[in-house]
């Protein structure tokens, strides 16, 4: 990179164009993460004669209707409460369940905590569980029931991973403390070592309940009844019946995209931490 | 470790209150994960109560040998490589790049960065559906750039091949900013002290990049590399949102769902052809598994070299 002087600034200061490249590259990536938020925001903004006329014209209209129409037709409310209510049943099952795993392998309470662990890796690599997870579903009269949708949820491999990790950087002094204090273990486990792993347990309840809520599969082979949808699965049939009515899809889509990134920008950092806590064993 | 919570039947608790995480992982994923080679040797169909009969290597062999259908079976498996190629590639070559570039001291890098980031909460369905409003071959946005140029396209409803490639770009789209987060880690992690007696050594920015940044990031290239591509050979949620199930386009996860489960979303069609799918399922494992191997092979020694 050339650091030529500039005579007509006034500092002399190099006119920096690795500095204007990189803005340049940014600028123009930006744009095309960008785009395609702002023609959801504008489509549906539109009413349906002015995007036929003129798709990416601005929304002068102004239209909020279609806000309340999409609202009423695709079933939201109904949609809505299924999705939150399997995302934090499911996770709240997980993350109990799963922080009894974490903690006497990371401690090495239980005999063969290893291979216990190595189970849990293993998963990573293994073959889909598709099928015989189905078969074994229907078999139990769980297919179609959200009780069965629930259970499928409750596993995930990684975040026992992530847990194993970060409570062995917790001092094993605290559990002699504790139980020379007359503290059980159940309680210890619930009243101190919950605490002291938030940060960690934060990230892997961020992580496993973004999963099951934009879960698309496992709606499609499970839930044949729409009493059971969540919302991920109501928009695609919404988008079956309203597919050629942009502005109103528009406006279903982005009614569920906007809480969706203002919450991204409150648990980005729990997002980033499990992704590296991912990697750092890679 | 030295146990203090209790003697004697106390010292069982740990475990007991393990089980039922770890029961509920044998049987909801170890488990059937374990069973898909069973079940394709298979003729278990998706209707309950039908018996089930053991087929030898019957559905492999029509998977991979028989007629028409195991043309297509091939050609999913190709294009499944093709993808994972592409998506491989691009990405990691343009999280790389964003993150050495946002890693400089730039202003509002964090604003790039959370953007970039951003559609890694989206999921699927609202990636997809953003994308095809985008795409909107009837005077979109994508469309009007297009006519400037004075051409036109149908995007996701044109040839295979066209479809198939915005397929690509939108899984780019969504995941690029994953890669760059676990770059920028990587990047955090080495010492400014190597840049600046590069600076001193008046070295031009490719010479600190290839014989300073390049070989000290290595655990996030092989991070990165394993992750993109196990990741890729399996994706096909986008396909399903995108573009449905589309004769020239499918890849094999979309393949091994439409066989298992029918090929249509919405109304059942007859096609639950379970235990052809399981061996489907294993045919992929197979191919992520020889693929992962390799690919991590030549990281580690590619580690060795640079690192050991």
């Amino acid at each position: 990179m050339s650091a030529q002087t500039n005579p007509l600034r006034s500092a002399g200061k190099p006119i920096d164009w690795g500095q204007i490249g990189s803005y340049t590259v940014l600028i123009v990536l930006a744009v095309i993460y960008l785009g395609p938020l702002l023609m959801l925001v504008n489509t549906a903004l539109k009413t349906t004669p002015s995007f036929m006329r003129d798709a990416t014209g601005l929304a002068v209209e102004f239209s909020l209707q279609n806000f309340a129409e999409a609202w009423n037709k695709a079933n939201f409310p109904k949609y809505l409460f299924n999705s939150i209510l399997y995302t934090v049943s499911a996770t709240t099952l997980y993350v109990v369940m799963a922080v009894f795993v974490a903690f006497p392998i990371a401690r090495g309470y239980v005999k063969y905590a290893g291979f216990f662990l190595t189970l849990f890796v293993i998963a990573l690599f293994l073959p889909p569980a598709l099928i015989p997870q189905f078969q074994l579903m229907l078999n139990l009269g769980l297919y179609n029931n959200p009780v069965g949708y629930i259970l499928l949820f409750v596993v995930n491999p990684i975040g026992i991973v992530i847990l194993v990790n970060y409570i062995k950087t917790i001092p094993t002094e605290l559990d002699e403390a504790a139980a020379l204090d007359g503290c059980g273990y159940f309680r210890f486990v619930m009243s101190i070592v919950l605490p002291l792993i938030q940060p960690a347990l934060a990230t892997v309840i961020v992580l496993h309940a973004i999963g099951i809520w934009n879960e698309i599969i496992a709606p499609t082979i499970y839930l044949t009844s729409k009493d059971y949808y969540p919302i991920t699965r109501g928009l695609i049939v919404f988008q079956g019946v309203y597919g050629s009515n942009w502005p109103l899809l528009a406006a279903a889509v982005l009614m569920l995209t906007f809480p969706m990134l203002v919450l991204f920008l409150f648990l980005q950092r729990y997002i980033v931490a499990g992704l590296t806590a991912g990697s750092v064993k890679g | 470790m030295n146990y203090h919570f209790g003697r004697g039947w106390a010292r069982w608790t740990p475990f007991l209150l393990l089980l039922p995480g770890l029961a509920a992982y044998f049987v909801i994923a170890l488990g059937p994960s374990l069973a898909t080679a069973v079940y394709s040797f298979t003729d278990a169909s998706g209707l309950k109560g039908a018996p089930v009969r053991w087929v030898g290597f019957d559905n492999y062999q029509e998977f991979l040998f028989m007629g028409r259908a195991s043309v297509d079976n091939l050609n999913a498996l190709g294009r499944t490589l093709v993808f994972c190629f592409f998506v491989t590639v691009i990405q990691f070559g343009l999280g790389l790049f964003v993150a050495v570039i946002i890693n400089q001291n730039l202003k509002g890098r964090n604003i790039f960065r959370t953007l970039y980031f951003m559609p890694v909460i989206l999921g699927a369905v609202i990636q997809g559906l953003i994308w095809s409003l985008f795409l909107y071959p009837l005077g979109g946005p994508l469309a009007r750039v297009l006519e400037l140029f004075g051409t036109r396209s149908e995007f996701l409803g044109g040839q295979p091949v066209e479809a198939f490639a915005w397929v690509i770009v939108v899984q780019i789209w969504a995941n690029m900013g994953t890669t760059m987060i676990i770059f920028l880690s990587g990047l955090q992690t080495i010492s400014t002290d190597y840049y600046e007696a590069a600076r001193i050594d008046g070295a031009s920015p490719w010479q600190v990049f290839t014989n300073i940044t390049w070989p000290l990031l290595t655990p996030s290239v092989n991070t990165n590399l394993t992750l993109n591509i196990i990741g890729s050979l399996q994706a096909w949620q986008l396909f399903l949102v995108l573009l449905g199930y589309r004769n020239g386009t499918q890849v094999l996860g979309y393949l091994i769902y439409a066989t298992g489960f029918g090929q249509t979303s919405g109304s059942v069609t007859s096609s639950f052809r379970q235990g052809y799918a399981a061996a489907a399922s294993i045919v992929l494992f197979l191919l992520v598994l020889v693929i992962g191997t390799v690919v991590q092979n030549v990281l580690r020694r590619r580690e060795a070299r640079i690192l050991g």
